[in-house]
């Protein structure tokens, strides 16, 4: 592509490489400068607002705060070792690992059953637009509905006193047992339906030929689910795992809103947890290393994804 | 190429819609008070400056911030007790102690007044707010059913047992926004055994131990006999205000929102102090003081000075009341209702001491899990949840004090 | 292909087909059955914004309202009452400029990391894109100190300046992939030309990013509309929220207001994106399929 306009019609053993070599350098020098301009505007941005406060809040999680003058002091390991101890931490990990755990199973499950269901079906459009409808409400405004509905004198209580014919007054968002498996509720109800859609598209890229000859010999429709279509579509499954498995470590919105009169709101999970430490209670080091260790699982998730990711690819060429 | 240029158009407008904020430099007071913000209109407007009301639990990390950056509002609201010695410690809150002798000379404030906003003997705020923690009662209930305003724990027992088996709730509790766990624990408490109360602030008395315990057995009682009403509500205030509830145990500054609500005092609204449970214990009142605080720089600016004053004169005292219907312990101002009127002179017969509320005279790294652990044996009314409520607290509170 | 007719096991097929009707039919209903499971929380919203809040207290929750009347009131009630009216405003605000500069500054980006050659691309990648990796908890104790040092906090430009930053890595990803595969015969005979490369990336390149721009921008504006942490975090003045904020803080500390008018916020505050799924369905569904690749 940089060829040497002026190529003097010389002896090729007398040619100078290196001048073609440092003309070529030049050239992407120059390229470079030209990217970076291109590239400036995102870089200082996305250092300055995103990269330096992730690394500013590690600092922070290693000192201590003194209350009104600042973090001033060396902590070393002392905050972690706090946390260690805290039973709400252990509390809202274990609250998180079930949020995870729900998460890696149920909007899979959940879309693809709906996915496979609807394909092929006359409404399948409707309905695709129907289950994806409550994405289009804000995480925020989902919550708030949903708080109500889950009132002592709300929507779902009043519906099963019709079937049990008698005032069913459960505090679903008020009891430790149920508030966790009714926002899960509530979640699910909103994300499924991103499951679902990538899901169908995933479907509507598996090839008809195989589908059609197991069918033609007689395969019934689990059959052909389980032994043609689930091993073509696992790409897509792992995508929609990991991506649901993401959201779930950090699902904050529909907790906050929901379990605003939960007394335990704190332990409803790490992002809550980490809240209420930094700006309730303006523990803001501790709360870092919340943070952190919230990074590091993260972290570590997408780490996973990108290993997964690869061997998929590999198996499936 | 039309829809980029619109675009960039929309943008332009926007930015600079975003940069058009009003310029003009007035006192600013800034505050957590954003439920009053009619009548802090109304005060902003008397005493000209300006005001910026914010979430509770924002501000408190607004400010914190904002002092460990050197920069605190010029007013600004905060807390008795705890908070506010902590806050005092940053050293950058005047002592406004000439302030109030000149008022207490003028017979404007009492000293007892001033010792709920000092630290160590130094004042260092004006009441926004001085409101005792009363009774409001539905008189229309009581008189239907031959009761009057109990003067003993036993008057009171048997007005709610006369109450309940007539199908009417007597007390009126709920764990709404996750604070009020701890009103009907530090009544009980104070009603039963004012010494140990103190003692929890201090880490001298456990919660876990059988101070705390006679307590929970109290209010278990009450609850196994169903004199409660379900915790679970968000509309508590409306509620006891619609005749859901006979009694209701809050703060003075409830008043305007009950009346708000379509009660009026005098016909379906009263109130009265709630008796001692120990007869032999001198009686009190649980007081809440919300304080104003000034910034040192703000104390050397006369026009700064000039609002903090207007707050503490009985002008600004009467604007306040008749805004807001709030009492802030000014004597030569007007009472803001019959119910404060009525509490003041009661409190004068009787002789009421002042007692710092539970939520100021807790440590403040303690609320929120004390707090929860409160609620939580609302919810779920047992002799098993109240002592796992009492270990549970009890471990957060041994666990701060040996850290001090 | 000669079959024999005759031995053609006609009972077979017929029950096969009687089979997969019958599957078909129970897939159906079972279909209508999650759908209206599904439908039954928007019935539930839509009633009750359509009752006055004595007329709520009144019925049951899912009684048919008495007309559509109170809906005015109660919108208007979450306008004014609940200030939802400055957040909506807000919001417009922070979506508009932060999703369109921050796709139009992805784009610049992307253009410069596709369509240049030089070492150290990948770095500059890896850099922007790290800002997507980590969770939002570990931004806001440092955000929250760095505004208030410098001003920012509770602020439009600080809010705007946040959001657009947020917004750039994954743009940059998607617009990347894009502007590699697009081919750079076009560039060749503008530099050719001796046309500058700033002219180039605005009178070539841009205009042909027309379509993922509008699917990117309006998936990054619904996300900036949706955001509800940052703004509880970045800001506290009712001015200055964003719509989010403003409802979570109207559910929380006005609880004296009736449920309709919660409700009538809520429905307010998903307006947007309900309307752009409706109107731009097929841009939405492309900005899905850009967003899972």
């Amino acid at each position: 592509m940089t060829s040497p306009h002026n190529m003097p019609d010389a002896d090729l053993q007398q040619l100078d490489f290196s001048r073609y070599a440092e003309q070529e350098r030049r050239e992407r020098r120059r390229s470079m400068w030209t990217a970076l301009g291109f590239m400036s505007p995102a870089i200082i941005l996305v250092s300055f607002f995103l990269l330096y406060p992730v690394a500013y809040n590690v600092y922070i999680s290693f000192t201590r705060w003194r209350r009104f003058t600042g973090f001033d002091e060396w902590g070393g390991l002392s905050q972690y070792q706090r946390l260690l101890g805290n039973p709400n931490f252990s509390e809202a990990m274990a609250n998180t690992i079930i949020w995870v755990g729900v998460s890696l199973v149920l909007p899979v499950a959940i879309g693809l059953f709906i996915a496979v269901m609807l394909r092929g079906q006359k409404m399948e459009e409707t309905a695709k637009s129907i289950f994806f409808l409550p994405r289009v409400l804000a995480p925020t405004a989902a919550g708030v509905m949903w708080f109500y509905v889950y009132a002592p004198d709300g929507v779902l209580n009043s519906i099963l006193s019709f079937f049990t014919a008698e005032p069913v007054t459960i505090g679903w968002l008020y009891n430790e047992s149920t508030v966790t498996p009714s926002i899960i509720v509530a979640y699910l109800w909103q994300t499924v339906g991103l499951a679902m859609v990538l899901l169908l598209l995933g479907l509507a890229a598996v090839p008809k030929d195989p589908l059609e000859a197991a069918s033609v010999e007689g395969a019934t429709r689990w059959q052909i689910f389980r032994h043609v279509t689930l091993p073509l579509l696992l790409p897509t499954i792992l995508v929609v795992v990991i991506l649901s498995v993401l959201a779930g470590f950090t699902v904050f919105d529909h907790i906050w809103v929901m379990a605003r009169d939960f007394p335990g709101k704190r332990t409803l999970s790490l992002t809550v947890y980490m809240y209420v430490e930094a700006f309730d209670r303006s523990s803001w080091a501790y709360a870092s290393a919340i943070a952190v260790v919230l990074g590091v699982i993260v972290l570590s998730v997408t780490w996973l994804q990108v290993i997964l990711q690869d061997r998929i690819d590999r198996m499936t060429k | 190429m039309k829809n980029w240029k619109l675009g960039t158009a929309a943008c332009a407008l926007a930015l600079s819609a975003a940069m058009t904020v009003s310029a003009e430099a007035q006192v600013l007071m800034a505050h957590d008070k954003d439920f009053w913000r009619d009548g802090m209109d109304v005060m902003a407007e008397a005493g000209n400056f300006e005001h910026t009301g914010y979430v509770t639990e924002q501000y408190r990390a607004f400010l914190q911030s904002s002092m460990s950056a050197n920069n605190p509002p010029d007013i600004f609201t905060w807390w008795t007790g705890n908070a506010l010695a902590d806050i005092v410690a940053s050293g950058q809150v005047a002592d406004v102690g000439e302030l109030w002798d000149e008022r207490i000379a003028a017979g404007e404030f009492s000293e007892g007044t001033r010792d709920l906003f000092s630290v160590d003997g130094v004042t260092y705020g004006i009441p926004m707010l001085l409101a005792r923690w009363v009774v409001f009662y539905n008189m229309e209930m009581f008189e239907e059913h031959g009761l009057s305003e109990p003067t003993t724990w036993d008057e009171l027992e048997q007005a709610a047992e006369t109450l309940h088996a007539a199908g009417i709730t007597p007390f009126h509790a709920t764990v709404q926004d996750g604070w009020r766990g701890f009103i009907w624990f530090s009544e009980i408490m104070i009603r039963q055994n004012v010494e140990a109360y103190h003692g929890l602030h201090d880490g001298s008395v456990p919660y876990d131990g059988p101070e705390v315990q006679a307590v929970f057995d109290q209010w278990l009682e009450w609850y196994e006999a169903g004199y409660f009403s379900d915790p679970r509500s968000n509309e508590e205030v409306e509620e006891f205000a619609r005749g859901e509830a006979a009694m209701y145990l809050m703060g003075e500054w409830a008043t305007g929102t009950l009346l708000e609500n379509g009660m009026t005092i005098g016909e379906d609204l009263g109130v009265f102090i709630m008796p001692n449970a120990n007869p032999s214990q001198a009686p009190g009142v649980i007081v809440e003081g919300a304080p104003i605080l000034i910034s040192q720089e703000a104390w050397e600016n006369p026009e700064a000075r000039r609002v903090y004053e207007f707050w503490a004169s009985t002008d600004g005292a009467n604007v306040w009341a008749e805004a807001q219907s709030l009492y802030t312990g000014n004597l030569s101002a007007t009472a803001p209702n019959a119910i404060i009127q009525e509490i003041s002179s009661d409190i004068e017969a009787g002789g009421h001491t002042a007692i710092t509320r539970w939520w100021e005279a807790v440590p403040s790294d303690l609320q929120g899990d004390i707090v929860a652990e409160l609620s939580s044996f609302m919810l779920d009314p047992t002799p098993e949840t109240a002592a796992e409520a009492m270990a549970n607290m009890q471990a957060f509170n041994a666990d701060y004090w040996a850290d001090q | 292909m000669a079959v024999d007719l005759t031995t053609l096991d006609y009972g077979v097929i017929a029950r096969d087909e009687a089979r997969r009707n019958r599957e078909n039919r129970g897939v159906f209903v079972l279909m209508m059955v999650l759908s209206i499971v599904w439908l039954a929380p928007f019935y539930y919203l839509i009633v009750s914004v359509l009752k006055s809040p004595a007329e709520y207290v009144a019925s049951h929750p899912l009684a048919l309202p008495s007309g559509i009347m109170p809906l005015f009131a109660n919108v208007t009630d979450a306008w004014v009452e609940a200030r939802m009216g400055f957040g909506v405003l807000n919001s417009l605000l922070y979506g508009v400029v932060g999703a369109g500069v921050a796709v139009f500054i992805a784009i610049m980006a992307a253009h410069g990391l596709a369509r240049y050659r030089f070492s150290g691309r990948t770095f500059w990648f890896m850099l922007i894109f790290a800002g997507t990796i980590f969770p939002f908890q570990m931004y806001l104790i440092p955000l929250f100190f760095t505004y208030l040092e410098l001003g920012l906090l509770d602020t439009r430009i600080g809010m705007i300046l946040f959001y657009t930053a947020i917004c750039i890595p994954f743009p940059v990803l998607v617009m990347r992939n894009y502007l590699t595969q697009m081919s750079s015969e076009m560039d060749e005979a503008a530099r050719m030309d001796g046309c500058s490369e700033f002219r180039l990336f605005f009178s070539i390149i841009l205009p042909n990013c027309k379509g993922p721009f509008i699917a990117l921008f309006l998936l990054q504006f619904t996300w900036i509309w949706n955001d509800l942490i940052f703004s509880t975090v970045l800001t506290q003045r009712v001015e200055v929220r964003s719509v989010m904020s403003t409802l979570q803080v109207f559910q929380g500390a006005y609880a004296d207001v009736s449920q309709t008018v919660v409700m009538a916020a809520s429905l307010l505050a998903s307006l947007p994106t309900i309307l752009l799924f409706f109107v731009l369905r097929r841009h939405f569904m492309q900005g899905l399929q850009v967003s899972s690749g």
